[in-house]
This record gives structure tokens, sequence and C-alpha cells, in this order.
């Protein structure tokens, strides 16, 4: 890095809100009476049970292994007996519901006997030794880690290391760096190897103090030279994986592609301390920081929790006030997701939760008409026209009208809400291009099937046109053999002569 | 307790944006300039800003009522107020009280409602009820008041003798003595009486730029053009646009004959640009959405005002300009879609 940082178009400057969670220290959360495990993943894929309901199981040891593409292995987080494998609330937008594994722990927190193995020496060891230790990207998409290293073309690359929580109240992140700041390093040194990339930077936002001296003394420590911590200013979204890059590199991700068009590998901080955590001392990700904040809570604070903690167990140790809690929010308040209750399990995804009263959260207001303001295209961090694409989607469900949504470049929306939030009409926005997304993409489905389907038909209708011409055409020629009556002439004279022929030739014999 | 939690969507923090709160900045960006107004041009306004903003109001309740629309939030969001006032600042401050009666009818029944309310107007309202008044009412709107400390005879018009005016009709006998022209009406005036300009702008009504009180009106709207520029209510473009082009297009007539062509400053200060730039063609309702299409769009408002001040029959133009822009803009919008992240044809660092 040079120095010189580039910055995005748009975004918001938004209260913190992140001191009181993150200067306590962080605590253990403790093993809950419950962990409810996950076993859908945050891309549609699903992981397969090993375990039968009964069954004791140790802890680390593999529970589910995945079964599709985006899959992840499920360990147990500590050692138990499992009570159920039954369907319950996730803590994710994209499926409100799925299978999960029900674990009863016994209190007794009995690792599984392993043979510690020898530290892997080429990039495809230390990328099976992650998959192999369930990390999946940690700072919210919840991506398989080992994949973005499997699509990696060979090539210059640089690993880049998000350490900006864009979102207010959210300091999950800062804690570890200030707690953790060797194993994250070493962590991204594992990572460099992977990726066999040249550098390593590691971006967190302006606004937290010690974090960068922190990190500074144990890349010295370790004496690191390719790898460089880099301060990036706070505005909303940075910590998004289009606009960090931007502000890193100053050059855009292509619509459509991942990082690796342009040799960048992104990873969130808690992945880099995980990968650390299962390379060095062979522990699969068992836990995580969550941040447990907001006016409802009496002591916002960081915990380290087991993978599956109910959210009510972590609220509960927080002093949350349920009486007075409006929203239970899973997440940051800019693209955070409202729970419907708290007995969920929280997820490897899950880096905040944060309860709001109702003082504190947007009341359900009158939205008025679009007035066309454009404050949301000035927010916008990806340069779209908010006000535009909400004009082609509101009341309309006429295909062409989404059409022109979509060539008002829909897709590119990464639903950070900076629109919403600006909106002097109220209109949440992001409501109707998540909602215009999902009808385009069935209605495209749609077609491809008819477009498929009549393929089809059209094909066999052509088929079996040709074989009916075919047939006509052998007949034609046949009858027209018949119904000439030279060629016909010529035919039976033909027939004649060689009759005639044969009984000269038995005569003579 | 828990059952009853919310699970609206995010954002899930309140803020303390509105459109009121927008409609509110646009009126306190008019308040200096409004002043300017009464102290030049006597109350006449305030009488004026009474009528207009009363039978907006009673439109906009109508047609609310008539539409069966909410009307709380509608009659409150002051959109109204900022029509009637833009509506205001145009007109005369001693025109005839159905001006403002008809000119309304027309901005808030016919150019807001009749397209769909609030949000939904192709043409600015304010501009579609001066237009309509311009042609139905060509006298009343050339009878103007001369600012103030210009003429002996310039009493300060009373509010009796205001209110007769407007209600009961202007006075037959000595009208010369205490109306006047606006500039560029006087300007068209005599040139088609024959004069050069460099004749007809010593008059004493001309000024320094544009003309008495009203460069000062102007000066005011560009302080509170700069007040919503501040306040993040309006962007740069559409007042850069505008007053640059005027300049631009203005400048080459003038060079070519100053007798017969308004100078620059002139275009800036005499009429209604600098209120089209900072108000009118700002309107993001009716103008373009993206940064190049509200630069084009200012662009078009001043080279049509230029054009029409310069060989037209109107002495003014911002309306005839604003609204053929307006109907211009769709068009523009679909021109200037601009390549969002991702999508730029050129990445420096690529190829």
């Amino acid at each position: 890095m040079s120095g010189r940082l580039s910055h995005f178009h748009g975004g918001l400057v938004l209260r913190h809100h992140k001191q009181s969670s993150c200067q306590p220290e962080c605590q253990s959360a403790g093993i809950p009476e419950q962990l409810m495990l996950a076993l859908s993943t945050p891309r549609g894929s699903q992981s397969k049970a090993l375990v039968q309901v009964g069954e004791r199981v140790l802890k680390g040891q593999v529970m589910a292994h995945p079964d599709g593409h985006f899959g992840m292995v499920v360990h147990a987080p500590t050692s138990g007996h499992i009570s159920a494998i039954t369907e319950a609330a996730t803590a994710r937008a994209d499926a409100p519901s799925g299978p999960c594994i029900l674990l009863q722990p016994d209190g007794q927190d009995e690792w599984l006997e392993t043979t510690p193995s020898p530290l892997p020496t080429d990039p495809a060891a230390i990328i099976e030794r992650i998959q192999a230790a369930g990390i999946i990207g940690m700072g919210g998409a919840g991506f398989p880690t080992h994949i973005k290293y499997q699509q990696l073309q060979v090539g210059p690359t640089t690993l880049i290391i998000n350490g900006a929580e864009c979102e207010p109240y959210i300091s999950c992140d800062e804690r570890l760096m200030l707690d953790h700041p060797s194993e994250i390093i070493n962590g991204t040194r594992w990572l460099l190897q992977a990726a066999q990339a040249d550098r390593a930077i590691i971006a967190i936002e302006d606004n937290i103090g010690g974090v960068k001296s922190q990190l500074d003394a144990a890349i010295k420590a370790q004496q690191l030279a390719d790898i460089e911590v880099v301060k990036v200013p706070t505005i909303y979204p940075t910590g998004g994986e289009k606009q960090l890059i931007k502000v890193l590199t100053g050059r855009e991700v292509p619509s459509g592609q991942t990082p690796l068009a342009l040799g960048l590998i992104m990873q969130n901080v808690a992945t880099a301390k995980a990968v650390h955590d299962a390379i060095e001392h062979g522990r699969p990700l068992l836990e995580r920081v969550v941040t447990v904040t907001g006016d409802s809570v009496a002591e916002p604070r960081n915990y380290w929790a087991l993978i599956g903690t109910p959210m009510r167990h972590l609220l509960d140790l927080a002093g949350c006030d349920w009486a007075q809690t409006d929203k239970l929010i899973v997440g940051g308040p800019m693209m955070g997701y409202a729970m419907p209750d708290a007995d969920i399990g929280i997820e490897k995804t899950t880096n905040c939760l944060l309860a709001l009263p109702t003082a504190c959260t947007k009341p359900e207001l009158q939205a008025m008409p679009c007035i066309r303001c454009g404050d949301c295209v000035q927010v916008c961090p990806q340069e779209l026209l908010p006000q535009q694409l909400f004009w082609y989607i509101n009341g309309n469900d006429q295909t062409n009208d989404l059409e022109k949504a979509r060539e008002h470049h829909l897709f590119d929306c990464i639903e950070c809400g900076a629109c919403s939030w600006v909106c002097p009409s109220h209109i949440n926005l992001v409501d109707f291009y998540r909602y215009a997304k999902s009808e385009i993409t069935y209605l495209d489905q749609k077609k491809q099937k008819a477009n498929l389907a009549k393929q089809r038909h059209d094909d066999r209708e052509a088929r079996l046109a040709r074989i009916k011409a075919e047939r006509q055409a052998k007949r034609r020629q046949k009858t027209a053999k018949l119904t000439d009556k030279s060629s016909a002439k010529q035919e039976i004279s033909a027939v004649l002569a060689r009759i005639k022929q044969q009984s000269k030739e038995a005569a003579d014999d | 307790m828990t059952e009853a939690l919310n699970t609206r969507g995010a954002p899930h923090l309140p803020s303390r944006i509105s459109v009121q709160r927008v409609m509110r900045w646009v009126c306190l960006a008019l308040v200096p300039a409004t002043l300017a107004h009464l102290y030049y041009f006597g109350l006449g306004i305030l009488i004026q800003m009474i009528l207009a903003t009363g039978s907006a109001y009673l439109f906009e309740w109508w047609c609310l009522r008539w539409r069966q629309q909410p009307l709380r939030p509608f009659l409150t969001d002051l959109s109204a107020l900022v029509t009637a006032w833009l509506f205001v600042l145009c007109i005369s401050p001693v025109a005839p009280w159905y001006v403002a009666v008809v000119g309304m009818f027309f901005a808030i029944v016919v150019a807001k409602h009749l397209y769909g309310g609030l949000g939904n107007n192709i043409f600015n309202p304010a501009m579609v009820g001066f237009a309509v008044i311009l042609i139905a009412f060509p006298q009343a709107m050339s009878l103007w008041l001369p600012p103030s400390g210009l003429m002996e005879a310039n009493p300060s018009l009373g509010l009796g003798e205001l209110m007769s005016w407007i209600f009961m009709g202007a006075p037959t006998a000595g009208i010369d003595a205490v109306t006047a022209a606006t500039p560029l009406s006087a300007i068209l005036t005599g040139l088609q009486q024959g004069f050069a300009l460099s004749e007809i702008v010593t008059q004493p009504i001309f000024g320094d730029f544009g003309g008495q009180g009203w460069e000062w009106i102007a000066n005011w709207l560009f302080l509170g053009g700069l007040v919503l520029w501040y306040k993040g209510i309006i962007t740069w473009h559409v007042p850069a646009a505008v007053l640059m082009t005027t300049i631009a297009a203005a400048t080459p007539f003038y060079l070519f004959n100053g007798d017969l062509y308004l100078a620059p400053q002139q275009h800036i200060f005499a009429g209604g640009t600098m209120l089209a730039a900072f108000f009118i063609a700002t309107d993001p309702t009716s103008g373009c959405s993206s940064d190049r299409g509200k630069i084009i769009f200012g662009a078009g408002v001043a080279i049509l005002t230029v054009l029409i001040r310069n060989f037209g029959s109107y002495p003014d133009a911002i309306a005839f300009a604003v609204l053929l822009m307006n109907m211009a803009a769709p068009m523009i919008d679909r021109l200037t879609i601009p390549q969002p992240y991702g999508k730029k044809p050129q990445d420096p660092h690529h190829g």
C-alpha cells in the first residue's frame, strides 16, 4: 500500500455506538442448557447429519457433513447428547427456518481424542484443513472459506483481511483484534500460504484506537514484511467487500464477478483467527465472539459463545430487559434481521445481537410518495439510481417495468440500506429491491422453462414433419415409377427380356 | 414479552428526516428573498401569499378528499405551501385576486393531482400555474410596482389601497404614476419601440446589474440557494448548470449586438433566473435523476430562457423554459443512466 486510499461513492457517517460493548473484557458465555446447531448454510445448501438422536457426542466430533457445494462441516461445540434433529428457526434472513441438531450438553466438555497432525506444508493441505475445521466466512455472508481458494487462478494475488465493521453497535471484530492480535496475524500467514499471495492487507476503521498498534506489534514480533495494517475511513458501508476493495485498491470488482477477478481474496479477521486455531491447534470452529448490545441490555459486552448457543442465554447474561424490548436484531441496525423470538441458536456468521426498546427503533411511519429528491442517489455506494428503481418496481407487477429496473442495474444493489436510511418519504426501498430481484429471478426461470418446453415442442414437431416428409417422398417415388408409362413399359420389357433370356438359357441347357 | 418482538425490516434505527423537513428548508431558504421583496415592493406580496396559500390548500384538501387520500400526512407535508410561495414570487404584487386563485387551480388541481399527486407530477406545478396566468392575464402580469426609493410619487401603497387594488381592480386614473414595468418587460417594450438597449437601461429601474430591487432579491435567492445546497436539500448540478449556461449562452449574443441583446449579468439578475436556478429547476419530481441528467436539464433551461428572452415575445421565459425541459426530462433520464460500481467501461488498472 502506498498509503493512498481511494473512496467509494456515497455512504453514510453514522454514530458508532460501539464503545459500551467494546470496552468491557470479552467473557465466556459458558455452556448453555441446550445448543441449537443449524444444518442449513447461507447459500441454500445443507449439511447431512451423521449422528442419531440419543447418541452421545464429544467436543469437536463431526456431527454433519456437507451435502452440496456450499455445505459445511458441523462439529459438536461441547460434549452431550443429541436430543432431537428437527426443523427450527435460523438466525439468518435468507431462510427463516431449517433443519437443526439439538444438543443437550452434559457439562463435562469432554474433547474427542485426536492424534495431533503435523502442520500442513502445501496450499492444498491448508485448504483441506480449513474445510475440515468447518470454517466459513465469519463476517456475515458465510461463504465457505475453502471454496475461495479452490477457485483461485494462478497469478499475483493480494489477501485482504477485513477488520472494518461498518455497521454501528457491532464490536466483536475490534475486541477480537485487541485480544488476539498474534493469532490473527498467524492465521493471516496461513491464508497467505493457502492463496500463494504476495502480500496481505489488514483493513481496520480509523475510529478504533489501539488496534493498529496491537496488530503492528504482532507483525513485528513475527518479523513479517508482507502483512500491512491499513486504516480506512469509517463510512458506512466501508466493511462491504466491494466498497473496501475500492477504498484499498481504487479498483472495482466487475459486476457479477468475485474479487478473484482482480486477483483479490478477502477474509474476515475472525476467519483468520479460526484458521489459526484449526491449523496450529487442530481445533475446529466451535465458538465465536458475539457482541451483545443495545439499549435494552444492561451490560453490553462481547462474549465467546459456543456455536448454537440460544440468543436468550446471551441476552440474559448481558441483563436484557425483555419487557421493554421491541426488536431483537441479528447483525447491525442497517442490514440486520429482526428475529421473531430469542430461542434461536447463534450461527458461525452471527456477529451481533442487538436488543432495542421501542424508543430506539424506527416507528411504523406512513410511507409518503417518492418525491424523487435524490438523497438516495447521493448515498448509494453502488452508484445506482434508487428512486428510479423504486419507480419501476412500485405498484407494477408487469414484467416490462421490472425489466426497466433490471436495465437500471437492480442486480448491482448490495442491499446496504443507505437509501432507506435517508429516504424522507420513509420508503423501505431495500424491501422493494429484494422483492423485485426474487420476482425477476422467478420470471426468468419460468421463461427459461417455457422456452425449453417450446424448444422441445418445436423440435418434436420438426422431427415428425421430417419423418412424414421422408415417408411421403418415398411413396411419391414409388407411385411416380408406377404411373410414369414409359418407365413402366421399360421396366416391364426389361423384366420380360430377363425372363426370355432365362428360359432361353434353360432351353439351351 | 418476547412473543411480541417486532420483526419489521431494516433499517432499524429511527431517523428524523421527512418530506416535511425538506419542504421546510425550501421555505426557510425563501424567507430572505421574500423579505427583500417586501422591502422593495411593499405589502402586496403578503396579500398574494395569503391568497395563493389559502386557495392552494383549499384545492389540495378538495383533491385529496376527491382522490380518497389520507388528509393529515399530505396536508402537513408543506408541498402546497412551497408551490404557492414560488408562484407568488413570480407574479406582480398587485395582481388581481383571481390571478392567484386561477394559478393555484392549475398548479394544484391540474398539474399536481390530475397527474397523481405528490411525487407524480410531470410538470412543475408552480410553473404550470404561472404559465397559465401569463397567457390568460398578460395585462395584469405586466403591471408592476416600481421598487421603493425610485419615484417620489411612489407612495408605499397603504394596505387599504393595495386591498382595493387587488380585489376591486386597478385604479384607472393616475395609474402610470404608481406603476412601472419589470426590467425585462421594459427592455422588450423599449426594443419594440426601436430604442437601443444602452438607451433603455439608463432608466432608473435598472440598478447596477439587472434591476433596482430585483438584483437584491436575486442575491438573497442565491444565499437561500446556498443554504439548500449546504443542507443537502439540493445538489450543485442544476444551479451551476443554469447559471453558467446562461452566461455562456448570453455572451455571444451580447458581443454580437449589445444594443439588441441583454448582457449576461442582466440575464442573471433581472428576471427569474436565480429563482429558477435554485428553487424551480431543482424540483426533483419534475427534473432529472442522475448528476449528468441534472446538468443537461439545467443547461436546457438556461438556453431556452436566453433564446426566448432574446427572440420571443414574452419578456421573461423561465416558466416556459422549465416546462419544456420538464417534457424532456424522462428522455434525458433514459439516456443518462449512470454506470454503477463494477460496470464502468474503463477500469484504469485493467487492460
